[in-house]
């Protein structure tokens, strides 16, 4: 195991946060087309970042940053990893961020239709959590020999923590056609809006539950509790940001322009959504590497106890 | 090289070709119309010197809304050249409106024939839409199908020019300063096409397309005049933004030859008797334009 790789791997998964949040500030600002050119702004490497271009410029750059980390990351997964399925996992990654700029290249050149833009936002949270999860193979924990636990009695976790993170995805993926369906001074629409609110419902009842019953059933494991607590308590301030950000931008259209509220909230609601995701999707890998399935469990014990 | 690389590389350059082949369709050529809209052919206008005219004012009742000031910190130049810069949705002078576009949306000649039967041809000259103080001048204008707008950057800084129309296609062009003006003409008749800034959001400008010339749009005194227009009796509509598609109001007018008539409008509070409002934008009416394209 090397220390140097999970950090950086930590390093590519903090960087991927930063370039999400670049990008909601991009649409919060309207600024996808602010240069109607790709991958240079204006035919320019280093263009005055004045105006939206601030804002636009800004992301690429970032996201130049993380290609660049991810590429580096690839070739460090290769040098010092010796699990093939990780050093692959690595490989999909570079394809992943590779495609996210494609993606983004293409949205600018086909003035943001609104198909392109929520791929491209959707792809960023797949991409944030490959990255999110190359930095849990690769630590200490994940590596720890732990004694199996088995699955208690009643709805089985593994199913529950998966269909959560399948749940969450999907809203994702609402949530950001929602975003690209109307800009700052347009309504949003009602149906779209509606569905994203059903959502929330399910996500909370799903990873409410999955949190609940592991600080329930394993309160003395760590390994599982701490990212229950810290999904719970996410899921908690997403609530409330996803509340604030239906205010703000249902009055964002009287607006004469973006104005810093409304930006702040919409953004703040994208990035603790992708920390929620990424939460659930760390839990659900605990989940699957602790716990073992009940039918495994009865097995086992039947064995001991003719043993 | 092996199976696997082989595939790969394959879909790397599937995603390449892909990526150019948007870049090229996105191109439109400078000068031209974007789409090849069906051209239609129909009776040709011909002035019989007998044309009247439809004058009005725009009134607004109540207290209209207080424009906004706009904050420019985002781009320095914008803040020196407009230190108060403010929205320009409602432009009232002594309870009178500007910027409304007015226009015959339906009606016939008295000879029976509907305007909508008769061709046009886009006038040769260039409307002009300029950006200078990081706003656009004339926040509204009107412009026939196929007539040539000349999009001007006055201002020391990089704007970006955005036509959003829902019938025509959307347009996004860069303009850095001191750029030569940029042209564009619309295949599709469409009132209005919203026209905005990416570069600086605040920046709105609308632009009322139509086949015929039968349009104005009201000055800051809330005055207008439709000239040239023949003798018939026509729905007039007068269109003033706001909300998510703006609010039109239309009533009926009856042009005599050689002679004027009155088309007068009122918005805001109790707004109504004065031509009946609709809630939301109505597509212009189609009529058979000669320019090709």
């Amino acid at each position: 195991m090397s220390k140097g790789l999970h950090r950086f791997a930590l390093l590519v998964a903090c960087a991927t946060f930063f370039l999400i949040i670049a990008g909601a500030l991009v649409t919060s600002h309207d600024a996808g087309l602010a240069t109607n050119d790709w991958p240079l702004s204006n035919g320019q490497v280093f263009p005055k970042m004045v105006g939206n271009l601030f804002w636009e410029h800004g992301h690429r750059m970032v996201a130049t940053t993380v290609g660049l980390l991810t590429i580096a990351l690839v070739v460090f997964l290769f040098a010092k990893e010796k699990r093939r399925w990780v050093r692959r996992l690595g490989l999909l990654a570079l394809f992943g961020v590779i495609a996210q700029g494609l993606l983004g290249g293409l949205t600018v050149k086909l003035n943001l239709p609104l198909a392109v833009s929520a791929a491209h936002a959707t792809l960023a949270q797949l991409f944030f959590c490959t990255t999110v999860s190359l930095a849990v193979f690769t630590s200490q924990s994940w590596m720890a020999n732990r004694p199996l636990l088995d699955e208690r009695p009643g709805p089985p976790l593994r199913y529950i923590c998966s269909a959560a993170a399948a749940t969450i995805f999907l809203q994702l993926i609402i949530g950001a056609t929602l975003r690209h369906s109307a800009t700052w001074d347009k309504p949003l629409p009602t149906d779209l809006l509606l569905t994203h609110i059903a959502g929330a419902f399910a996500v909370t009842l799903l990873l409410g539950s999955a949190s609940l019953l592991v600080l329930r059933r394993y309160r003395d494991e760590a390994f599982l509790t701490r990212p229950a607590l810290v999904a719970l308590a996410l899921l908690l301030v997403q609530l409330s940001l996803g509340v604030a950000a239906y205010i703000v931008r249902a009055a964002s259209p009287n607006d004469p322009q973006p104005l810093n509220p409304m930006v702040g909230v919409t953004v703040a609601h994208v990035a603790c959504g992708a920390l929620v995701f990424a939460t659930t999707i760390v839990l659900t890998l605990r989940v699957f590497k602790v716990l073992r399935p009940a039918e495994q469990a009865l097995k086992f014990s039947a064995a001991t106890q003719r043993g | 090289m092996s199976m696997k690389q082989t595939k790969v590389w394959l879909i790397l350059t599937i995603a390449l070709s892909l990526l150019g082949l948007a870049s090229a369709c996105s191109k439109t050529p400078e000068g031209t119309s974007d789409n090849g809209a069906p051209t239609t052919t129909g009776k040709a206008f011909t002035p019989k010197g007998d044309e009247g005219t439809i004058t009005g004012t725009i009134a607004y009742n109540g207290t209209p809304p207080a424009a906004k000031k706009i904050d420019t910190s985002a781009d320095p130049v914008c803040g020196q050249k407009s230190p108060n810069l403010a929205t320009e949705d409602n432009v009232i002078t002594n309870g009178k409106l500007g910027y409304a576009f007015v226009y015959i949306k339906d009606g016939a000649t008295t000879d029976g024939t509907k305007v909508g039967d008769y061709t046009f041809t886009a006038p040769s000259d260039t409307v002009t839409l300029d950006q200078n103080g990081c706003h656009y001048r004339p926040h509204v204008l009107g412009a026939m199908v196929n007539q040539k707008l000349n999009i001007t950057n006055s201002d020391p800084t990089q704007h970006n020019i955005h036509f959003t129309p829902k019938n025509n296609p959307d347009w996004n062009q860069s303009q850095p300063n001191g750029a030569p003006p940029l042209t564009h003409s619309f295949a599709r008749s469409e009132v209005l096409v919203p026209v905005k800034c990416n570069q600086h959001p605040w920046m709105k400008a609308y632009v009322g397309v139509l086949k015929h010339p039968f349009f104005a749009v009201s000055a800051e005194d809330g005055t207008f005049t439709i000239k040239g227009v023949p003798p018939g009796t026509y729905t007039v509509a007068a269109w003033h933004e706001g909300g998510a598609t703006g609010t039109e109001k239309t009533m009926s007018v009856t042009v005599p030859a050689s002679g004027s008539a009155k088309a007068d409008f009122a918005f805001g509070e109790g707004a109504s008797a004065a031509g009946a409002p609709s809630l939301e934008m109505m597509p212009a009416i189609e009529v058979p334009v000669v320019g090709h394209h």
